[in-house]
């Protein structure tokens, strides 16, 4: 298949515009293969990526660039029950799953 | 959704942002495009439970406002744009990947297909996609 998602890259385009993500601890709820978590990851200080498809997952492990690999956590997760401490984050994306 | 948010407040630093970034439902433009020139020949069909998911999110955002968790400080929509080579690879794509959510009409396809054949060399065919993100402060507990 020859298809192209946001070949103009204006969805990190946007995001940017709207969040800087220099130093930030980051929560990405619908992250998804990482399709967008590897565009930012390299600003923040540390990045936590959930989804609930695990066939996403998996591929976003396999994809997940090796100089990232200590940077972005990966995890299966429903945003309706976060296991995380209280005010972790600096930033949270929803990115399509709200 | 109302809970997750609630969650996602939790989880979130004084001060901390939420960004809301999502495709709208409404019109998904399909489009024959080259350099030289940008041919609408449809739109995607939207289904209900794509159309009732923006509410339901919408709804829930204002919710939380409502409640003064979060507040809106900027929005923007942009567009995003999927592309393939060839009608029919578009086709089957919306036909296996986009079946719960969009459809296709038979208008839409042959009007692709048309304005493909005569199209230029470099041309390819596209769904733009309108994306609203926004930006929510979380208002402190304190405040």
């Amino acid at each position: 298949m020859s298809l192209q998602k946001d070949a103009d890259r204006n969805e990190i385009k946007y995001l940017r515009k709207f969040v800087d993500f220099n130093d930030k601890r980051v929560l990405e709820i619908g992250c998804g293969e990482g399709r967008l978590t590897w565009k930012y990851a390299k600003e923040a200080r540390s990045v936590v990526a959930v989804d609930l498809d695990h066939d996403s997952l998996r591929v976003a492990k396999v994809d997940r660039p090796s100089d990232l690999d200590d940077k972005i956590d990966l995890a299966c997760a429903n945003s309706e029950y976060l296991s995380f401490a209280k005010e972790k984050f600096d930033i949270a994306i929803l990115a399509w799953s709200l | 959704m109302v809970h997750a948010l609630e969650e996602i407040r939790r989880v979130l630093a004084p001060d901390g942002t939420l960004i809301d970034l999502r495709p709208l439902a409404d019109n998904w433009r399909v489009e024959v495009v080259s350099l030289r020139e940008v041919k609408r020949t449809g739109r995607v069909e939207d289904l209900p439970e794509q159309t009732g998911g923006d509410l339901a999110a919408n709804t829930a955002m204002q919710e939380v406002e409502k409640r003064g968790w979060f507040k809106r400080e900027q929005d923007e929509l942009f567009p995003f744009f999927y592309s393939w080579d060839t009608p029919s690879e578009m086709e089957e794509f919306v036909d296996d990947d986009w079946q719960d959510f969009v459809g296709l009409d038979e208008d839409t396809r042959r009007a692709t297909r048309a304005a493909w054949a005569v199209a230029d060399g470099d041309s390819r065919v596209h769904v733009r996609v309108e994306i609203w993100i926004a930006k929510w402060r979380k208002i402190n507990e304190h405040i």
